[in-house]
């Protein structure tokens, strides 16, 4: 039953992971929303999730009991997003912007009902259905 | 919790924009609204200038409405003797509000206040969707 031990790794760190990402993204998103008329504002967006994943593999490792656990959730790195500039020097796609909410969205439903397939499994193989 | 964040950054847009619509409301409501005494200036349009701000309570850049400035261009002249604010040479300075300019600076706000309408409603349902996990 080792495939089922996700307790550390596997599918709940990952999906903590991806939905620590999204939360991060949809404030990101809804900056550049509420600045859509903004002049000289330029939107962004935060690193994407593979670069997350890279990070999320090669975790700090404690060589001696002294060092200090490294393991952070902190907020991927914000970089500039290309769009059309408008003449007052704004520089947000609104289409762009809402596809990447509704993409989101979609992705957090995923995550949250993978986590509960999940968990049900884990619920069955306790006996508690 | 950023996503009760993004709920607020989209309220701040949502606020912006209402504000600029309050204003879009007062040009046109005041097109025709000349003086009432010869040579007098009539009623100078008004735009709304955004500002991204950093929020240090929210630790997010939310945006805001930096100023309501006047249009500085010129008044438009029209021959109508007959007005108490006419020149003595029969010319009225009329507002330099143009009623489509105005028209598309509405659609542009209603534009921009369902998109942020939109994200609020998108980060609300992630936000109870988290919520529902727990069940």
């Amino acid at each position: 039953m080792s495939e089922l031990d996700g307790a550390e790794s596997g599918i709940f760190a990952l999906a903590e992971r991806k939905m620590a990402w999204l939360d991060v993204r949809q404030k990101q998103l809804a900056e550049n929303i509420a600045n859509a008329d903004t002049p000289d504002y330029r939107a962004r967006d935060v690193a994407p999730f593979s670069s997350v994943l890279d990070q999320f593999n090669i975790a700090p490792v404690r060589t001696s009991p002294l060092h200090l656990a490294g393991f952070s959730l902190s907020p991927p790195g914000t970089t500039q997003t290309i769009a059309e500039r408008a003449p007052d020097g704004n520089a947000v796609g609104l289409e762009d912007e809402m596809t990447k909410v509704g993409k989101g969205e979609t992705d957090q439903a995923l995550v949250g009902n993978l986590w509960k397939t999940y968990m049900g499994m884990f619920m069955t193989a306790l006996g508690k259905n | 919790m950023d996503l009760s964040q993004a709920l607020n950054i989209s309220a701040a847009g949502m606020d912006a924009q209402t504000q600029r619509l309050r204003v879009i409301a007062e040009n046109l409501a005041n097109q025709d609204s000349t003086g009432s005494f010869p040579g007098a200036t009539p009623y100078r349009r008004k735009t709304t200038v955004f500002e991204d701000v950093m929020d240090q309570a929210m630790d997010a850049r939310t945006v805001k409405v930096k100023a309501v400035v006047t249009d500085k261009s010129a008044f438009p002249q029209k021959y109508d003797p007959s007005n108490p604010a006419a020149n003595p040479q029969g010319y009225v300075s009329t507002p330099n509000v143009n009623s489509f300019i105005e028209m598309m600076d509405m659609r542009e706000a209603e534009r921009s206040y369902s998109a942020n309408l939109n994200v609020m409603q998108a980060s609300r349902s992630m936000l109870t969707r988290v919520i529902d996990l727990l069940k």
